[in-house]
């Protein structure tokens, strides 16, 4: 005979031996039941008998990461038009869901790292084609539509950086929601928790929270709040490019030798200005160079050229000519213009890239 | 033999089934528990079984087995199996429960360490507790008129 009486409250000690993690659970809803058969002999005859069928539901365990992928900041210039960062949104929940996206810009204390400006027109874009990269055929959206069990995707924060901040670190959070799934192309509600003092039924599907605090205890995320978080930075980068420029001349004719010209009265003297842009992949932006011609001598009308190749203060190629009135040039992105008056050439460049040189030239006569 | 008096007994079971166990003079209830912990009168913390209600994925559960002699003869070669149902990974008896013996066929039984399970590649590595398909107890001694008794076993949910 067996007294294996199995007391109501029973100190149940460890569990779960061999215990595995599993990628793939049990989805919502799923009805699990359970029978037990016995077999046996009265007085040798022998006889079987059924248990009930005792069933309960699985419930719906919401869980839901966030996480900076990569997670580096993304270094930026000021004015820059689009700067991405990059998160990834996995579901983890054991059913289809959608996931409610938005971004904040206050740090709060729960986040990481610093942050002392905003960034404008901040847009969430969804990895629409797995390239990994932010591009045209990624969608804009605010929410994630339908992600399976265990899916994940990658979502691109975007936004421009204003022109002027003295700053340097403006910080975004990503946050998720998980919210009902089920309707393809429409956002669902976001899900509420089944209220645990409430009398279940077993034939009731449950709502459990089971996510995790993200950001701290003083953060704005919470455990078992049905979202999750995630920080990133835009950094603006370094703020001075090391530029300099190598001014040379060469007289390219004098109207009397042939070979090898020689700088006297009527001789056209060419100059170059070499501007080279020695930071490391830090681009300058807005050059403006300016140049007074020396005493003695007169601007050849229509001689500037901008954008050249140029280094060591030699001028190889010419570049594009500019117009002496300061009119745009079609196709070029340059400006040049002679100032009659203070006797001075200017030429602006929108953009010297890092680790570049440009060169500008201009040509007068010896008077 | 056995098998289609089992299989006649499942249809029964499956239309009625409190007429079915209170037939013969076996009666044999299942149910699912999950722990929960209550705060007791002295202040400690104790783990009470409960009926599970609320269960998620990695949860785990009891699966509890009382039987019951409603006869005037003693039941003797008593054999009560379990099968895993589907979504549940077994993982060990219940404190105070005997051990039963397990398979992963339905048809060998014995404890985990001497069952194996063919692999894809055409080899055989030693089963795990995910492997266990059906939970079996035998019963040495006979259950007394009357008498009655509890097994219970330990899984998860998948």
């Amino acid at each position: 005979m067996r007294r294996l009486l199995l007391s109501g409250t029973t100190a149940v000690a460890t569990f779960g031996v061999g215990g595995a993690a599993y990628a793939q659970t049990t989805s919502a809803g799923t009805v699990i039941s359970n029978q037990a058969n016995a077999t046996y002999t009265v007085n040798g005859t022998p006889a079987s008998v059924q248990s009930n069928l005792s069933t309960f539901v699985v419930d719906r365990k919401v869980n839901v990461t966030v996480a900076a992928d990569p997670n580096t900041n993304t270094i930026v210039n000021l004015g820059q038009s689009n700067a991405v960062m990059a998160f990834r949104v996995t579901n983890n929940t054991n059913g289809t869901q959608d996931m409610l996206l938005t971004t904040s810009q206050i740090l709060g204390a729960g986040g990481t790292g610093t942050d002392n400006y905003d960034v404008g027109n901040v847009r969430i874009y969804v990895d629409s084609n797995t390239n990994g990269q932010w591009d045209a055929q990624d969608q804009l959206v605010t929410y994630l539509d339908e992600m399976l069990p265990d899916a994940s995707a990658l979502v691109f924060v975007v936004a421009d950086v204003p022109n002027t901040t003295s700053a340097n670190y403006a910080s975004v959070s990503l946050n998720a929601q998980v919210a009902i799934g089920g309707a393809t192309g429409t956002a669902g509600q976001a899900l509420v928790a089944t209220d645990l003092n409430l009398l279940n039924q077993n034939a009731d599907q449950d709502i459990v929270f089971a996510d995790a605090d993200t950001d701290g205890l003083l953060g704005y995320d919470a455990a078992r709040n049905g979202q999750a978080r995630a920080y990133l930075q835009y950094e603006v980068g370094a703020r001075t490019a090391n530029l300099s420029i190598t001014k040379t001349s060469a007289v390219v004719t004098d109207n009397v030798n042939l070979i090898a010209p020689k700088a006297i009265p009527g001789a056209t003297v060419q100059y170059c200005l070499t501007i080279q842009n020695s930071s490391l992949l830090v681009p300058a932006n807005g050059i403006t160079l300016t140049d007074v011609i020396p005493t003695n001598t007169t601007y050849v009308p229509g001689s500037i050229r901008i954008g050249g190749l140029g280094t060591g203060g030699v001028c190889i190629l010419g570049g594009f000519a500019a117009n002496d009135d300061g009119s745009a040039v079609p196709l070029s992105p340059y400006g040049g213009s002679f100032n009659a008056t203070t006797k001075t050439v200017t030429a602006s460049i929108p953009t010297l890239l890092g680790s570049t040189s440009m060169a500008v030239s201009f040509q007068v006569t010896i008077n | 033999m056995r098998l289609h008096i089992i299989a006649a007994a499942a249809a029964v079971a499956a239309i009625s089934a409190t007429a079915a166990y209170a037939a013969g003079p076996l009666s044999l209830v299942s149910e699912v528990k999950t722990e929960k912990r209550v705060a007791a009168a002295d202040g400690t913390t104790r783990i009470a079984l409960v009926k599970a209600d609320k269960i998620v994925p990695g949860d785990r559960v009891v699966f509890v087995l009382t039987y019951r002699n409603t006869g005037t003869q003693p039941i003797a070669n008593l054999v009560l199996a379990n099968p895993v149902p589907a979504n549940i990974a077994y993982r060990a008896a219940n404190p105070g429960s005997a051990a039963p013996e397990l398979s992963v066929d339905g048809k060998t039984f014995g404890p985990l360490s001497g069952l194996r399970v063919a692999t894809a590649a055409g080899t055989s590595r030693a089963a795990v507790p995910d492997d266990v398909t059906t939970v079996r107890w035998r019963l040495a001694s006979p259950v007394a008129a009357g008498a009655q008794g509890q097994l219970a076993f330990q899984a998860v949910i998948k």
